[in-house]
């Protein structure tokens, strides 16, 4: 039983009342004149023991009665007995989520999760009507079999899921069905991370059942990616390890699982980053992976990620684009992240002949005119303004990382407008207006590469930044990288038409739209049978964080009326049927508190009355 | 007859009939009533020496009419007789505080209700000749008129009800023996009390009196509330008269209040009636003809 009001229950203290007035009905200050006293006396002599018995049965009859106020004021929700399994309309949210799969008590929490959901699955009678919904949005209705054998089949997937999402709609699909009785039972392991939200029920039952069981100290690879996503053949790889303890890792690349080649192993400090810098001799776009030795949850153990490799490009620096710049490509040479040659240019604006490009602006400012010329030439959508020379300082986008131009102070620099609509990107601005751009292969900087105008040149982030453009900006398209938890849906980028299952077999891309895979894993795109980027699926970091909720809190989580949460699997299962039988105790209490009240009348007046009609018979 | 259509005052409430007049009216009104009722009239002692004529009065038996004076005069006479009776009746009343108490104040206190029966019931005994005596007792003897049998007895009777009483014991049983030796002859006692004493007092008293001869009739007369204890709530119930004091909830105690007065009552009548004497209980709001059928209907047993 569960109560609705459970501050009424504080009416019970009125049940204190008839008790008080029991032990204090013989202070008395009110003086009546009665000759007759004597014989009150006399009564009270002879029925002493048959008045205090009378008195007490009286004031339990009273408390009774209040209590029993007090109880249906706090309007209790209950089953009552003999009330049967009504035809109920039942949703099963099957919480398959990745932290299901945690082995408590040597074996997977999701395996008593979905034996219960079974056993409320198959006591399901042909008048009621049941569904199963799962964390990762699936929806099977249909007989008791069909749904029994749906949660038969049912696994973890390697993701969270959307659980309130799926209550959401068991809510609506019970209210929609027209029985008189509607139940959401929710098997979960109220997993905190998995709750963050309270959904509204509205009139709907809801049983949950979070079973119980000591979590495991869970370790997890939580990031995995390669920096930068081009490695020219140079990258690295950083990882980002969960756990209270250190852990051993290997990052595997050239495919996953066992067909990877070790890059790395080594052993991970808690809660640690681990950075590992290669130069693979594989190309093109290639699957990698960091994994940690197995634990309880295994699904978190691993991690992945994919990277384009291929040749430095080739850079051809124009004479006139300043001494630092020429220096700084001599050391990118030197370490073997650019090659000289032709397929891409750095070059003041003003003599620019050719894309890519890195684009800097002209040393002397009469030299705009040309610059802009150059510009309007090759297309590029952005053009010179008015020499300014006031000191500013440049500032990246927050959603840039890497930082390496932030800071910088500018002394001179051109205003850059933009010309059209044609896509382009602002890398970094000074003050309001953009001073470092980037479209379809160029790059533009609105000052001079001069120590005169900018002190960037001079600062560390130079060389990894020219490094950068030169990879990333202006060595071609290699493609795209989608990263994404497992059942999520992607717009599919132009031109790719099919993507890898996870056979390796290519599977046509259906309206523009990719759902990630259900298994976390590397799926590549592939446009006219090249790979042409991939989908990189892993679970959410916050799915390796096993810690429930509070009862309490985890009850909230539920924005309605009768909500019980139990971590008994067969009472859960048998209330997904008679809790939905259960009915407010108000009216029967009341009824109940009536009886008590007319009995305490008859008791209180029946002898009375049958002393009355002796008197009467007498008379 | 005009007399016999009239309205009778014995079956009036007592306490509307009372807030009409004076003691002495009432009486008549009540005794007027009571006569109409019998429809024959109870002097009975009509036959030993022809006394006078005097007007018809409702009630008269018809056979002393006389027919002749009627058919010549058109007037309806009486012939009356000399010593029509020898009963000497006495009747006594307790003026206690415990009788001075109503329950109600549109209701008569038992010693009102009491009076009023003493002045109807002693004019219904004198007017067939009776001789009546009258005392009134508390913790003391307060009145003492010996029996008589003339018309100025039942004045001197109503002046008596006007004394002081309400004392705080009722001593019954000296008022009783009083009566034995007022009465030297065997005659009628009336007693009329709430009979808030010890019965054995009492019944030994009567006893005595029966031993000589007397007839006794006990009036025990009670307020409604006194019968069923029909106040509310939770109090300190004080005897006025013994300073008895009994704190209780009527609602708890009613019903055992009512089985015991039951039972009181039952003690009373099975001890009179073991003596030989009469009882009859009443309450202050039955009419005055009741009590007054019960206390003439003793006196009819006599000779």
């Amino acid at each position: 039983m569960s109560f609705l009001e459970p501050l009424y229950l504080l009416l019970a203290g009125a049940a204190a009342v008839p008790l008080l007035l029991h032990l204090l009905r013989r202070r008395i200050s009110l003086r009546v004149e009665f000759p007759a006293a004597r014989y009150i006396l006399r009564a009270e002599r002879e029925n002493s023991r048959k008045l205090k018995l009378k008195n007490w049965l009286l004031m339990l009859l009273r408390i009774l009665a209040v209590l029993l106020i007090a109880l249906a004021a706090a309007r209790p929700v209950g089953r009552l007995i003999g009330s049967g399994h009504a035809p109920t309309a039942l949703a099963i949210v099957l919480d398959n989520s990745l932290s299901t799969s945690t082995i408590i008590d040597g074996a997977p929490l999701f395996r008593r999760l979905r034996a219960a959901a079974l056993l409320a699955a198959r006591q399901a009678t042909p008048s009621d009507r049941v569904w199963l919904v799962t964390a990762d949005g699936r929806v099977v209705g249909g007989s008791s079999s069909a749904v029994a054998d749906a949660i038969q089949r049912l696994e973890p997937i390697a993701g969270a899921g959307d659980l309130p999402a799926a209550l959401t709609r068991a809510v609506g699909l019970v209210r929609g069905a027209g029985l008189p009785a509607r139940h959401v039972a929710v098997a979960t392991d109220g997993q905190a991370t998995s709750w963050r939200r309270a959904t509204p029920v509205v009139d709907v039952g809801v049983s949950a059942l979070v079973p119980t069981g000591a979590l495991p100290a869970n370790h997890a690879v939580i990031v995995a990616e390669a920096r930068p996503t081009r490695w020219t053949p140079r990258g690295s790889v950083v990882a980002r390890t969960l756990g209270a303890d250190s852990a051993t890792y290997r990052i595997g690349i050239g495919g996953t699982g066992t067909a990877a080649r070790t890059l790395a192993r080594g052993t991970a400090v808690a809660d640690g980053e681990i950075l590992v810098r290669a130069a693979p001799p594989e190309r093109g776009w290639v699957a990698g992976s960091v994994e940690l030795e197995p634990d309880e949850l295994r699904g978190d153990d691993v991690r992945y990620f994919a990277v384009w490799i291929g040749a430095a490009p080739a850079v051809s620096v124009d004479a006139t684009v300043g001494p630092f710049v020429r220096t700084a490509v001599d050391a990118l040479v030197q370490s073997d992240r650019l090659r000289l040659g032709a397929d891409a240019a750095i070059a003041p604006a003003d003599a620019l002949t050719r894309l890519p490009a890195l684009i800097v602006a002209p040393a002397d400012p009469v030299r705009v005119g040309a610059a802009n010329r150059a510009l309007e030439r090759l297309n590029v959508p952005w053009r010179f303004g008015a020499a300014k020379r006031e000191t500013g300082t440049v500032r990246e986008p927050a959603s840039v990382t890497s930082k390496l131009l932030d800071g910088s102070t500018v002394t001179m620099r051109y205003p850059l407008t933009r010309i059209g609509d044609a896509p382009a990107d602002t890398l970094a601005r000074v003050g309001t207006e953009p001073w470092a751009v980037g479209g379809d292969r160029y790059v533009i900087i609105a000052s001079p590469l001069d120590p005169a105008a900018t002190d960037l040149p001079v600062r560390a982030g130079f060389l990894p930044w020219l490094a950068e453009a030169a990879s990333q900006r202006l060595a071609g398209d290699a493609g795209v990288l989608l990263l994404a938890s497992p059942g999520a849906r992607l717009r599919a980028p132009a031109g790719v038409q099919t993507m890898d299952d996870a056979s390796g077999q290519a599977v046509p891309i259906a309206s523009g739209e990719i759902i990630a895979p259900d298994r976390a894993g590397v799926y590549f795109l592939r446009r006219a049978g090249a790979k042409a980027g991939a989908v990189v699926v892993n679970s959410e970091p916050d799915e390796s964080t096993l810690a429930r909720l509070p009862a309490a809190t985890f009850r909230a989580r539920f924005d309605g009326r009768d909500v019980s949460v139990t971590a008994d699997g067969e009472r859960w299962a048998r209330d997904a049927y008679t809790g939905s039988a259960r009915r407010p105790l108000s009216t029967p209490l009341l009824i109940l508190a009536a009886l008590v009240l007319v009995a305490e009348a008859m008791i209180s007046r029946g002898s009375g009355d049958r002393s009355s009609r002796a008197a009467a018979k007498a008379a | 007859m005009e007399s016999s259509s009239a309205v009778r005052a014995d079956l009036f409430d007592p306490a509307s009939l009372a807030s009409l007049g004076h003691v002495e009216i009432i009486a008549r009104w009540v005794v007027d009533g009571f006569l109409t009722g019998l429809h024959r009239s109870p002097r009975k002692g009509f036959s030993v020496e022809f006394a006078e004529y005097r007007a018809y009065q409702p009630g008269d038996d018809l056979r002393y009419i006389d027919w002749k004076i009627a058919a010549r005069s058109n007037k309806w006479v009486v012939k009356q007789f000399e010593e029509e009776t020898n009963l000497r009746a006495t009747i006594i009343l307790d003026v206690s505080r415990s009788m001075a108490w109503s329950s109600d104040p549109t209701r008569l206190t038992k010693s009102a209700y009491a009076e009023q029966l003493v002045a109807a019931l002693s004019l219904l005994l004198i007017r067939q000749r009776d001789a009546v005596g009258f005392i009134r007792y508390d913790d003391s003897l307060r009145t003492v008129i010996p029996p008589k049998a003339r018309t100025a007895q039942w004045r001197r009777i109503l002046h008596a009800l006007e004394e002081d009483g309400a004392g705080l014991a009722s001593h019954a049983s000296a008022a009783l023996l009083q009566a034995a030796r007022l009465i030297r002859r065997p005659g009628m006692v009336v007693l009329i009390s709430d009979l808030l004493v010890d019965t054995a007092g009492v019944a030994e008293a009567i006893r005595l009196l029966r031993a000589v001869g007397h007839d006794v009739t006990v009036l025990h007369i009670m307020d409604p509330a006194e019968r069923d204890l029909t106040l509310g709530g939770e109090a300190v119930f004080a005897d006025p008269e013994s300073g008895l004091e009994v704190s209780a909830t009527v609602a708890d105690v009613r019903s055992a209040y009512r089985e015991t007065v039951e039972e009181a009552i039952g003690e009373w009548r099975e001890s009179l009636q073991s003596t030989g004497a009469g009882y009859e209980v009443f309450t202050t709001d039955v009419p005055f003809g009741v009590p007054l059928r019960k206390a003439f209907a003793a006196r009819q047993r006599l000779p």
